[in-house]
């Protein structure tokens, strides 16, 4: 493990030294204009083009996408039926929302996915822990849960319904199976590959059992559990997609199922859009998340 | 284990380490052998020896990290110890890692006066990644410093920097070691390294001390002898 990091140190300073020489390429080029050639190789590894440049080229495509579907629907070339225009799902969307509807079912959505991911982390995080420190605890616990673990955990479904119904509780069952595994398979992880030489460092400083475990054990495995969290997230959400769509009474996954009823393809689509953007939300502060606990870290943060 | 901590003794003339009969065995294979030694307060002592020689091994035994399997080890307090990588929390910021396990108050002004005394007085707040391995085996200096020792174990610190950084690291630990006066026992493959820094140079064989040297820091006579001890019969050696 310490020679990953000592290389990922080199790497860095090999880094730090090719954008100096990057930079000396720059200041030559511009002290003689005249000399093409040189010109030419500094614009030629991308430094030309800045970060913003790049960030507005990553956003050509999809709006491109969208300015052609929106054309093409107006065009009338794509049924309504098959896929409606753009701009027609946002006005659904504003007349669900006025409606009040919409943001009732996303509250509700929510809310689960919170519990769910709530209780079923706590269990994951917490037997993770256990067996992380504790060979007899792996010895008891580990291969009940990987057992557990090798069944798909939407195909226990149909008997999570004949236990517990088609109401809440199933739901956020059902969302707690799908995160307990990714947050408890990290944390082991996380916590078996702490680096055994800072482990003996710590009880050459003296630390105490409590000390070594806040200090070295949890901050060494914390890569890896927020990995899980960010895995879990997204587990989540399919989990909660699966479950809002059989027998639901409120919810996203109910208003697609009840707007398949009437043949309203743009909620359908709408609310597909909604399952996508709260994906990217939950990604993005999983990301935060990672950028501010670890900021130490040489793949994450940028603390200084 | 008769590994012990006893209470510190008063007289400045105690000894920061001594070591009867020493036995450390991994199975049946007998690494050190009815070991005898003893550290003055003070005292700079180089342990030289091929690989394998039990030199490390005599070194985590003093350190408390490994069982031994006879003989005893009076230390008056819990040695510090420098190791050959710097061991740096990368998660903490240099104060936090220089303060790791000082249960005193003040913990940063302690850490920022150790880190001032190695040269990065300015950088309590920085992370270990930004520092270079000279750097980072200064901040491990500072964290073994801070607690004080009585007896300081150096495993190999230097052999992974460059040749100029050793030599000003060298510097650093002499002046370090005079101020604070603990004992020292410094593990190393180098001479040269052995004979700028120690008061005594040992040479470990079959997990016995088998030569013993007091040097003069000229290293004149002693390079050719440390170097025959350890079964170098070098003819184009340097003068």
């Amino acid at each position: 493990m310490l020679a990953i990091g000592l290389s990922r140190a080199n790497d860095r300073e090999d880094r730090n030294r090719l954008s100096n020489l990057e930079q000396t390429a720059a200041t030559i080029a511009l002290a003689r204009p005249d000399d093409a050639s040189r010109t030419r190789e500094t614009r030629s590894n991308g430094k030309v083009l800045g970060n913003a440049t790049l960030q507005a080229l990553s956003w050509l495509i999809p709006v491109v996408i969208v300015v052609l579907w929106e054309a093409l629907a107006q065009a009338g070339w794509l049924s309504p039926q098959v896929l409606p225009a753009p701009s027609k799902i946002v006005r659904t969307a504003i007349k669900l929302t006025t409606s009040g509807s919409l943001l009732n079912d996303l509250g509700v959505s929510l809310l689960r996915a919170m519990a769910g991911f709530a209780i079923g982390g706590s269990i994951g995080f917490v037997l993770g822990v256990l067996v992380g420190f504790s060979r007899l605890a792996e010895a008891v616990i580990d291969r009940s849960v990987q057992m557990i673990r090798a069944v798909p955990f939407l195909a226990v479904l149909p008997l999570v319904i004949v236990w517990l119904g088609v109401g809440e509780a199933e739901k956020i069952f059902l969302v707690a199976l799908g995160v307990a595994f990714p947050i408890y398979i990290n944390t082991t992880l996380g916590i078996r590959q702490v680096d055994p030489r800072l482990l003996e460092l710590g009880r050459v400083q003296g630390l105490s059992t409590l000390q070594l475990i806040r200090r070295i054990i949890l901050p060494g495995a914390l890569p890896s559990i927020l990995t899980g969290i960010r895995y879990a997230l997204a587990t989540a959400w399919l989990a909660l997609v699966v479950a809002e769509t059989i027998g639901a009474q409120s919810g996203i996954g109910f208003l697609a199922m009840d707007a398949r009823e009437f043949l309203r393809t743009d909620v359908i689509v709408l609310t597909i859009v909604i399952y996508a953007l709260i994906g990217v939300a939950a990604d993005t502060i999983a990301r935060w998340l990672e950028r501010r606990l670890l900021a130490w870290h040489p793949n994450y943060g940028a603390a200084r | 284990m008769t590994f012990q901590f006893s209470r510190p003794l008063q007289s400045s003339a105690a000894p920061a380490v001594v070591v009867n009969g020493l036995r450390r065995a991994y199975g049946d294979r007998i690494v050190i052998d009815n070991l005898d030694l003893r550290i003055e307060r003070g005292e700079f002592v180089a342990l030289l020896g091929e690989s394998g020689c039990g030199k490390t091994t005599l070194l985590r035994a003093l350190a408390g990290l490994d069982p031994i399997q006879g003989g005893r080890i009076a230390a008056p307090r819990r040695p510090a110890v420098v190791f050959q990588e710097h061991r740096l929390l990368p998660w903490d910021t240099l104060w936090r890692n220089v303060s790791l396990g000082l249960n005193l108050p003040d913990a940063r002004g302690r850490a920022a006066a150790a880190l001032a005394e190695v040269g990065l007085g300015d950088r309590l707040d920085d992370w270990p990644r930004n520092l270079s391995g000279g750097q980072a085996q200064r901040v491990a200096l500072a964290r073994a410093l801070v607690q004080q020792p009585e007896l300081l174990l150096l495993d190999e610190p230097f052999a992974a920097l460059d040749a100029l950084t050793r030599i000003r690291m060298h510097q650093l630990v002499r002046e370090l070691v005079a101020k604070h006066r603990p004992g020292v026992l410094l593990v190393t493959h180098d001479v040269d390294e052995a004979i700028a820094l120690a008061d005594r140079i040992l040479v470990m064989r079959d997990g016995r001390i088998a030569f013993e040297h007091r040097t003069d820091h000229t290293g004149k006579v002693a390079r050719t002898d440390l170097l025959a001890e350890l079964g170098v019969f070098a003819t184009h050696a340097l003068v």
